[in-house]
């Protein structure tokens, strides 16, 4: 199941590499997302999976920002992992918001504590979670130099 | 002669924060025509405590037991999936009897939890008398958990390697005992549940949610498998004892409130006779690991685990970058899918259907928001027109 | 479809109430209920590992005053204190200890007015240089 979604996605991967314990991990273009998940839903069926989770983590010394999107593909008893590389000076991706409308709760919470804008995604705001006090600082406090 | 004419005249109501029917902080501003609602806007942040961010700055060992204090109710269950992502990065298999253990903890939770919620909802249609008998055979269920891991509530049972404390043949089958009390009590509330008739006038028919709107946003748990969606993770991903100890899982297919009602009175069916398996089929050997000879460094790496909590799908990813403390644990709950992006269901439906409606997708606030709000005042006003998202399916 | 509960409604309307009167009457505990602990110090050798280890930080290491005798192998004479307020009943402490030097109670009745710590329960599994 995993390779055979790896040769599918074979225009998009950058690369692909298996993430422990046996979930495929598939890197694309940060640009290219919903290209990417347009085609997952045309191979796999619209109802055999849904969006789980997303994710963000700071590298600071690589000067990146990595976003996850973790599918939850339970027709095939398999988890697909996307993951996308974004410059930490200006960390901006495409919205996946009108395709899987579910996706709404992850990009505000990565929004609102890391900073990265999703294009396309009317409702994005400050202090949806974090406090009044440290969001009017400006500061995204999962950012390691965020001093929170 | 005088001509009445009617013109629409829209309200704001806030349900919340602080309300007599919610148990949780949460604000939900509903615009309503007369009394059908309009729009909703779910407000949150009231409760939020910073648990990833404390997480990066403690160690792996002392994060087991963060996880645990994430959510009351299913705490065993935050610190199993983190406990079995730091076993993956680490390859380390536990033994089988500690995986018998495990589920059976995790069952037993579940059990709770569902009872917990079943009489929240009976208190919100009204119904304080079945809130009061259901909570009254749920302290059989805290017992049980009380002599399989030394507390009522926080459990703190789980360990990298195993479980912290054995059972021995008396407390086996005093919990076997107690189980057996319980599901007389469960099989009399399925009845009282479907031939009741306060309980049918309010709970058909309320926020129903169809197949595919609760794919395309994400719901997960007895939320989505009220609405025929057939996923849960235990089948899926068969994770400790799971691929040993025979389960149904149970789905409804019309998607409104009762639906939801009854997938959790049959998941408790299920749960009892998993702990009724696992107790006359334990196997033999010592589930305890030595905690003083577990390694203090983590390799690099990463891992990703799931669990099915009662309230849904429980994500954890913990990276690590060599060195004692992680670099980076992502937790989603599944009250943050199921509350946030939820709230679709409540447009065109009765104002006194609202709190119905939130009852039965088991809100857990706690759960959900993991960093501090000190003060109420809110800072910028934020619309969410749900019209927009209401509109069921994906467009491609 | 009948309204359901009524006879046992009525039933609980003649029978014993299920709350527990406490405190005329205790609550039936567990004998390894997670309460109260404190540390042995005939065994405690001044490692600092619970305290290392304690997710609450609720432990701090203090010197055992003068006049107590404690076995040569705690070299600094340091022994940990309990603060019973910021405890939360992990039992990590009790897990890690190279020496197995801590002792459990169930011992649940711990609310108090005043700041309640584990000294004197530890000072007192030892004794001091002069008894007999």
């Amino acid at each position: 199941m995993g390779q055979s979604l790896v040769d599918f996605l074979k225009g998009y991967a950058i690369k692909s590499y298996v993430m422990k314990p046996g979930r495929v991990v598939v890197e694309v273009e940060a640009s290219r997302i919903r290209d990417v998940i347009v085609k997952l839903a045309e191979a796999l069926g619209r109802d055999s999976f849904y969006l789980s989770t997303i994710e963000g983590t700071d590298f600071p010394e690589r000067k990146l920002i990595r976003i996850d999107y973790f599918l939850n593909v339970f027709k095939h008893n398999a988890y697909l992992v996307l993951r996308a590389y974004l410059p930490r000076e200006k960390p901006v991706i495409p919205s996946v918001i009108d395709l899987v409308p579910g996706a709404l709760a992850g990009e505000l919470e990565t929004y609102d504590l890391l900073g990265v804008v999703f294009e396309g995604n009317p409702y994005l705001r400050r202090s949806f979670f974090v406090p009044v006090e440290v969001a009017s600082r400006g500061v995204y406090p999962l950012r390691k130099d965020s001093g929170v | 002669m005088f001509r009445v004419v009617e013109a629409t005249h829209i309200i704001e109501i806030p349900i919340g924060p602080q309300h007599p029917a919610l148990h949780e902080p949460l604000l939900l501003k509903l615009h309503a025509d007369g009394e059908r609602v309009v729009k909703v806007d779910v407000i949150t942040g009231y409760n939020h405590r910073g648990v990833e961010r404390l997480a990066e700055k403690n160690s792996f060992y002392r994060d087991i037991f963060i996880a645990g204090r994430v959510c009351g109710i299913c705490n065993t269950v935050h610190a199993d999936c983190y406990v079995r992502a730091l076993e993956y990065m680490l390859d380390v298999d536990p033994p089988p009897r500690a995986k018998y253990l495990r589920v059976l903890a995790m069952e037993l939770e579940r059990i709770h939890s569902h009872m917990i919620i079943l009489a929240v909802n009976a208190e919100l249609a009204g119904f304080d008398t079945l809130f009061m008998y259901l909570m009254k055979d749920r302290e059989y269920v805290m017992r049980a958990k009380e002599i399989l891991t030394g507390q009522r509530v926080l459990a703190d049972y789980m360990m990298v390697g195993g479980v912290r404390r054995d059972i021995d043949e008396v407390k086996r089958s005093r919990i076997l005992d107690l189980v057996r009390r319980v599901e007389e009590r469960v099989r009399y509330y399925h009845e009282v549940f479907r031939e009741d008739v306060t309980i049918n006038k309010r709970f058909r028919d309320a926020g129903r949610i169809k197949h595919v709107d609760a794919l395309a946003h994400s719901l997960v748990g007895p939320v989505a498998r009220g609405s025929g969606v057939r996923t849960d993770v235990r089948a899926q991903d068969r994770y400790d004892a799971y691929n040993e100890v025979p389960f149904n899982v149970v789905t409804e297919d019309y998607g409104d409130s009762y639906a939801r009602v009854m997938v959790r009175l049959g998941e408790l069916h299920e749960s009892i006779s998993m702990v009724k398996y696992i107790l006359t089929h334990l196997p033999q050997g010592n589930p305890v690991p030595d905690e003083r000879k577990l390694p203090r460094r983590f390799p690099e790496g990463e891992s990703y685990a799931v669990a099915e909590a009662p309230r849904g799908e429980l994500t954890y990813y913990v990276c690590s970058s060599g060195g004692d403390k992680p670099y980076r644990v992502k937790i989603r709950t599944p009250s943050f899918n199921n509350i946030v992006n939820s709230a679709f269901a409540y447009v065109d439906q009765m104002i006194a259907d609202v709190p119905i409606i939130l009852g039965s997708f088991d809100p857990c606030i706690s759960c959900m928001e993991r960093a501090v709000v000190t003060d109420l005042r809110r800072g910028d006003k934020y619309q969410v027109p749900l019209k927009k998202l209401a509109v069921g399916g994906v467009r491609m | 479809m009948k309204p359901a509960l009524v006879k046992e409604v009525i039933k609980g309307i003649f029978g014993k109430p299920v709350t527990i009167q406490y405190p005329k009457e205790q609550t039936p505990i567990e004998p390894d209920f997670r309460g109260r602990h404190y540390a042995d110090l005939k065994k405690c050798v001044g490692c600092s590992l619970c305290a290392i280890e304690c997710p609450a930080n609720a432990i701090t290491m203090v010197k055992i005053p003068e006049e107590y005798i404690v076995p040569r192998t705690n070299a600094k004479r340091l022994y940990p204190v309990i603060n019973y307020f910021r405890c939360v009943f992990c039992y990590r402490c009790v897990a890690v200890c190279p020496t197995s030097a801590y002792l459990a109670t169930n011992e649940y009745r711990l609310a108090s007015s005043n700041p309640i710590d584990s000294s004197q329960l530890s000072l007192s599994t030892t004794a001091k240089a002069g008894d007999v």
